[in-house]
């Protein structure tokens, strides 16, 4: 690893992060998933490179803002992330949005990575050899099958966000200097929006149950009947919803989260769903 | 009693909460928490046996918001417990156990929407008042606090035996748990709202359509989506990347030219024809 390029002062901060990172989902809500949890990881860098406490806030206000990936992951998208934060501090007209925009690209496609290589891989592996132990009465099965799972996740953990760093730093600097931050802000913004939509299908979710009963006969079902006009279109019209209502609106996400609350009682009160 | 009801109503909160401080480690599986109860109540090789069959049961169960499956960690505590008490096998404990897992993951989905939910705007509130101590101390008060009140069912559940637990926690009507799964289900269109107020621009926002269309009627892995979405960001990255060198080079025939024709209008004294236009 390249770790003597990084200050004294940097290695401690990654430590941070990789020790804060850890608590990612503590605090894990359904509308901003591990949102406080990256900020929390983020702090230590923040207070690090930025001295003025507005610039602090708007530092505070970025990172707060949805996050959801492999755990195993996110330390090399903090690290990334880390980095740019840094380029922003000390160039006064870097554009802050790059730094969300390459966040939210990374963390559509690192989730798939790592939720097939750790979940599906990793998981069955430490939990097949831990089951043989354990039937056959030994007391070590637990202990063997938290190592096999937690030895590798922790090294891509502790090494993920030294990389992602270094690689921050060595690269966003050259492209900002180049007048290529641009392209490749837009870019990373194509990428996220396209996982963006493709996540929206994934996890809004919503199936109306309630069909037209005729004479004791379902005449139509709704939700077949919705699927033929388009697959998924009431969450992608709820997300869209909540898009313009936040965007051209400016409603608190308080009213969109109790609105939904109340939408979701109400629909299943009344049967739809 | 007591002591059995606290002793796994705290390994409930440790394991089952635990997992979620400590991110990923997979401290909640039965494989782990069988063995540790087992290890409370003073036999661990059933809490061994029982938490490997356990882990076989539910390796596949990966819960996102589905009622329809039991929460492993809460199932397997009660199930070890129960076992031991009746001096019973896994037949005798399951059909106990799992009945309680699965309104335990209701109560799980009530917990997260209801009570951790409304806190995300809190959040960003401490975040513009730049309010760290806060953002922190919120952190880990929500997480000790929602696993606690979640660890009461176990603890519940040992003193006054299952039956009357399960009665109990049924008389939450149905439609108001059934309500919030939903609210639950629908909730992540707010995260998804804000990322694409992050990311949208007029030029582009037709991407996030070709994203939704993908998954939605080729049903393609998010892996395969996003190889996908990388090689469209190249593309583009690319013909932006000649547009900028293209760019640069009319600009540097532009300035080049505009010299040129300073020359010229020395020399030729407002003899200028309008070669300028030519360039815009």
């Amino acid at each position: 690893m390249a770790n003597n390029t990084l200050s004294k002062d940097e290695q401690k901060l990654l430590h941070q992060m990789y020790w804060r990172s850890f608590m990612l989902y503590s605090s894990v809500t359904p509308a901003k998933q591990g949102a406080s949890g990256f900020e929390y990881s983020m702090l230590p860098f923040i207070n690090y490179f930025y001295k003025d406490p507005e610039d602090k806030k708007e530092a505070m206000v970025r990172q707060m803002s949805y996050f959801n990936t492999n755990l195993a992951m996110s330390p090399f998208i903090m690290g990334i992330t880390a980095s740019m934060e840094k380029e922003n501090a000390t160039k006064k007209n870097f554009n802050a949005d790059s730094i969300n925009a390459i966040k939210t690209s990374l963390m559509g496609p690192l989730a798939g990575i790592g939720d097939s290589v750790f979940w599906d891989v990793l998981k069955a592996i430490a939990a097949g050899v831990a089951i043989s132990l354990a039937k056959s009465g030994n007391f070590l099965a637990p202990i063997i099958f938290l190592l096999i799972f937690n030895i590798p996740v922790q090294a891509v953990r502790w090494y993920g966000g030294k990389l992602g760093y270094t690689l921050g730093s060595t690269y966003i600097s050259k492209l900002y200097e180049n007048g290529l931050i641009n392209i490749l802000t837009k870019a990373a913004s194509i990428v996220g929006l396209i996982m963006v939509g493709a996540m929206t299908n994934q996890m809004v979710l919503f199936k109306v149950k309630w069909n037209m009963v005729m004479a004791g006969k379902t005449v139509l079902k709704t939700q077949v009947m919705l699927d033929q006009i388009f697959k998924g279109l009431v969450p992608l019209l709820i997300t869209l919803l909540c898009f313009y209502l936040l965007k051209k609106k400016n409603v608190s996400i308080n009213y969109l989260i109790f609105g939904i609350i109340i939408l979701g009682i109400v629909v299943s009160l009344l049967g739809i769903a | 009693m007591l002591y059995q009801a606290i002793i796994v109503a705290l390994i409930v909160w440790l394991t089952v909460g635990g997992q979620e401080l400590l991110g990923f480690t997979q401290l909640g599986r039965p494989i782990v928490i069988g063995p540790l109860v087992g290890l409370a109540l003073g036999d661990l090789k059933t809490g061994l046996l029982l938490g490997a069959a356990l882990e076989t049961i539910f390796m596949g169960v990966v819960n996102i918001g589905g009622a329809s499956s039991a929460e492993p960690g809460l199932a397997s505590a009660l199930a070890v417990a129960f076992a031991i008490n009746l001096h019973g096998g896994l037949g005798v404990a399951l059909p106990i156990a799992i009945p309680i897992g699965i309104i335990g993951l209701q109560i799980k989905t009530l917990i997260y929407v209801l009570f951790v939910g409304p806190f995300a705007s809190r959040f960003d509130t401490l975040a513009k008042q730049g309010n760290q101590k806060q953002i922190v101390a919120l952190h880990y008060g929500l997480w000790a606090s929602q696993w606690f009140i979640y660890s009461l069912i176990p603890f519940f559940a040992i003193l006054f035996g299952s039956t009357a637990t399960q009665e109990i926690l049924n008389m939450i009507p149905k439609t108001i748990v059934n309500g919030l799964t939903v609210a639950g289900n629908l909730l992540p269109a707010v995260g998804m709202a804000m990322l694409m107020k992050i990311l949208w621009q007029n030029n582009i926002s037709v991407y996030y359509f070709l994203g939704f269309l993908i998954v939605a009627y080729f049903q393609v892995p998010l892996i395969a989506v996003a190889v996908m979405a990388i090689v469209i960001g190249v593309v583009s990255g690319q013909r932006d990347f000649e547009m900028h060198q293209l760019n640069k080079k009319v600009t540097e025939q532009k300035s080049l030219a505009a010299a040129n024709v300073q020359n010229a209008q020395v020399a030729g004294a407002g003899n200028d024809i309008e070669d300028d236009d030519f360039f815009d």
